[in-house]
């Protein structure tokens, strides 16, 4: 009898934890959602109605919303693709070699993951800049017009994506380089006395063998992409009007800025329910072949 | 049974502890001791510490960037724990006092006769910037739009004075962009929100009817599109988003803007030696006058601030002419006090009479809660989007009116 209980005292840290700050904050968002408080909640809680559903129907009508979604897919089928495949190359190709100035290009891909947002939005925002960038100066050598490379409603969501993709490969990196360690000898050996070449060893067995690590990635960067918010917020702000404002940038300027909390949290659910379900979706089609 | 008697008394006891926090905040606080905390706007920290050096009161500076404050008083007024006295950008206010934020002070300010009403001008003066029949703050410093140009730049094109009204803005502009050579004749700050309205007034309209609603319907706002698709249209105006202000009309690639006192001090550091080179002239006029922006801010004192007495101390010491002359000094940013404002030695500075007498004809924001956020936002959207994306025209002001339809100052 006591037994049964042992297991639940030993989970019950996580659960508390994942209770607190994962279950209770949705469920707060939950309610909230269907309140019209706002910030003059504050200063009396007679201030806050019952709407019930109000907030969704006026999110499904608001294009600035529908406009944040369709940003938010925009960056996640540029970002997630790029990222995975950007990152297993490179990792590819580190792990050739383990010498030392192997090791240094590992140190240095992983810069731009623990370099600071603000930061790297200050450099990139000079690089970008239409006056004074050294992107712009370049292309001026070669007698090409300035570029708004942060103006333009188009080419700004290539130019956020950029970063993200340039500052999220460095994390990917390294896991992949992890799962390459797991990658048993024998096996490659066993190819090349078979004679087949350094390509087709990394098609037909490297790879493979890296499924789960590529599906790992593919699920996290999918994640992080839908939730997609410090590029654009510190080199854009979400502009040009609205052109890369990301889901995220959206609920947070609704929220903060003009301090409709019920309305934000409306989004914040619906935003929640996409992850949710976008993920769900990719385990289940994982479990599908998870033998090899 | 058992469960619900447990259930039962979590509840009472969660009761208790409601009622015990409620009970806790009911009596009022003695004066308590220690330093002031108090908001600054902007990068002027530093500078307010000099300042309230002398005044005998211990104070503590939180510097706070302009495009930062709404999340911190968001964070600021859910947690209850503000600092004793903030800076208040005037379309902030509204905001400010609608969360409960601010301190109301009829009742306070009658012993500190340097915060009479009667001191400051009238836009800002009292029940001017009153929210709700409160008095919640007293204004500090003053702050409008002028027209700055490039005398020699002009002088070259064949201009011996700067433009006086927006039709000659343009046609100056024209000429001054055709300089080519990724030169322009104008700057409009795609941020700039209030540069619409105050066109506006200038056409002798309003954006307030007469029941107090936000309203952008009128013949006056049209005009004052036209003179704004049209210096875009023109081709006198740089269409990036991330130009510099200061730089452009330093290194003269665009000659001639709108901006405030701010910008004749970032020119007169950067690039001394462009002294006698460019002025300040009333803002442009248009049908109704020169009608510029009333902008500064006022100081508000935190609603549960347990120094009240010492912060209106502190109030008093800034509203002294002498003290606001010094700010001028540190910053740049003008007095608020009539007396400080009629100061022979600040007029003496042409460029500083031009924003003296601007001020006295200038208009603050239609007092609408969240008025940076929802109207600016969209009369900036609507604009940006003809004259940046060619949108139409008559759809993106539709979608303005119906944005903005329903605000009001009520």
């Amino acid at each position: 009898m006591r037994n049964r209980l042992v297991p639940y005292l030993f989970v019950s840290p996580a659960m508390i934890l994942l209770l607190a700050f994962g279950i209770l904050p949705i469920g707060v968002a939950a309610v909230i959602s269907t309140t019209n408080m706002n910030i003059s909640a504050f200063a009396s809680w007679s201030n806050v109605d019952f709407v019930g559903l109000d907030n969704y129907a006026t999110l499904f009508a608001d294009k600035d919303f529908w406009q944040a979604l369709g940003n938010t897919g925009f960056f996640a089928v540029i970002g997630v693709p790029s990222i995975v495949v950007v990152s297993l190359v490179v990792a590819l190709l580190l792990n050739r070699g383990q010498g030392r100035f192997f090791r240094a290009l590992r140190s240095f891909y992983f810069i731009p993951a623990i370099t600071a947002i603000v930061a790297v939005a200050l450099v990139w925002g000079y690089l970008y800049n239409t006056q004074f960038g050294l992107f712009n100066y370049l292309l001026s050598l070669v007698g090409v017009e300035p570029v708004q490379w942060l103006s333009d409603p188009w080419l700004s969501k290539f130019s956020v994506a950029l970063v993200a993709i340039w500052r999220g490969t460095g994390l990917n990196i390294i896991i992949f380089l992890a799962a390459l360690q797991g990658v048993p000898k024998e096996y490659l050996e066993a190819a090349s006395l078979d004679g087949a070449g350094g390509l087709r060893q990394t098609w037909s067995i490297t790879i493979p063998l890296l499924r789960f690590a590529i599906f790992f990635v593919s699920v996290t960067t999918t994640i992080s992409w839908l939730q997609f918010f410090d590029e654009p917020f510190v080199l854009t702000d979400g502009g040009p009007l609205g052109a890369t404002t990301s889901a995220s940038i959206f609920l947070y300027k609704e929220g903060f800025r003009l301090n409709q909390f019920g309305y934000a949290s409306a989004g914040s659910i619906v935003l929640f329910a996409i992850i949710a379900i976008i993920t769900i979706v990719q385990l289940r089609l994982r479990r599908a072949d998870d033998e090899y | 049974m058992k469960r619900t008697v447990r259930t039962a008394a979590a509840l009472l006891g969660a009761a208790a502890i409601a009622l015990g926090t409620t009970a806790c905040q009911a009596p009022a606080a003695e004066e308590a001791d220690g330093p002031l905390t108090v908001w600054i706007m902007g990068d002027s920290g530093t500078n307010f510490e000099t300042l309230v050096a002398d005044s005998g009161i211990d104070v503590d500076v939180v510097a706070v960037p302009w495009d930062a404050i709404d999340e911190k008083l968001t964070t600021a007024v859910a947690s209850g724990s503000g600092p004793d006295i903030l800076q208040i950008g005037l379309s902030k206010l509204r905001t400010f006092a609608d969360a409960g934020a601010l301190l109301a002070l009829d009742d306070l300010l009658a012993d500190y006769p340097g915060l009479a009403p009667e001191n400051y001008p009238e836009g800002v003066a009292g029940l001017s910037t009153a929210v709700g029949g409160e008095i919640v703050s007293v204004p500090w410093v003053s702050d409008t739009r002028v027209l700055f140009t490039r005398t020699d730049i002009l002088a070259e094109a064949g201009f011996d004075a700067p433009p006086s009204t927006w039709d000659e803005v343009r046609e100056y502009a024209k000429v001054l962009a055709a300089r080519g050579n990724g030169n322009y004749g104008y700057y409009i700050p795609q941020w700039d929100a209030p540069l619409p309205i105050q066109m506006t007034w200038s056409e002798g309209g309003e954006v307030i009817d007469a029941d107090g609603n936000v309203d952008f319907d009128t013949p006056e706002f049209e005009k004052a599109v036209d003179i704004y698709t049209g210096l875009y249209s023109d081709g006198s105006v740089p269409t990036n988003s991330d130009f510099d202000q200061t730089q452009g009309f330093i290194s003269g690639i665009a000659p001639m803007l709108v901006s405030g006192p701010y910008l004749g001090k970032g020119i007169a550091d950067a690039a001394p030696e462009l002294d006698g080179k460019w002025q300040a002239s009333p803002f442009p006029a248009g049908d109704g006058g020169s009608i510029a922006l009333f902008a500064g801010s006022n100081l508000g004192v935190w609603h549960n601030s347990d120094q009240v007495e010492t912060s209106l101390e502190l109030l008093e010491y800034l509203a002294q002419p002498e003290t606001q002359l010094k700010w001028f000094e540190l910053t740049g940013e003008l007095p608020t006090v009539n007396a400080a404002l009629e100061d022979s030695e600040l007029n003496s500075d042409p460029n500083v009479q031009v924003y003296t007498q601007q001020l006295a004809t200038a208009k603050v924001l239609p007092l609408v809660s969240n008025w940076d956020g929802a109207v600016g936002t969209e009369l900036l959207n609507a604009l940006n989007s003809i004259v940046l994306q060619g949108a139409d025209r008559q759809s993106a002001l539709d979608a303005l009116f119906s944005a903005t339809e329903g605000l009001s100052i009520n």
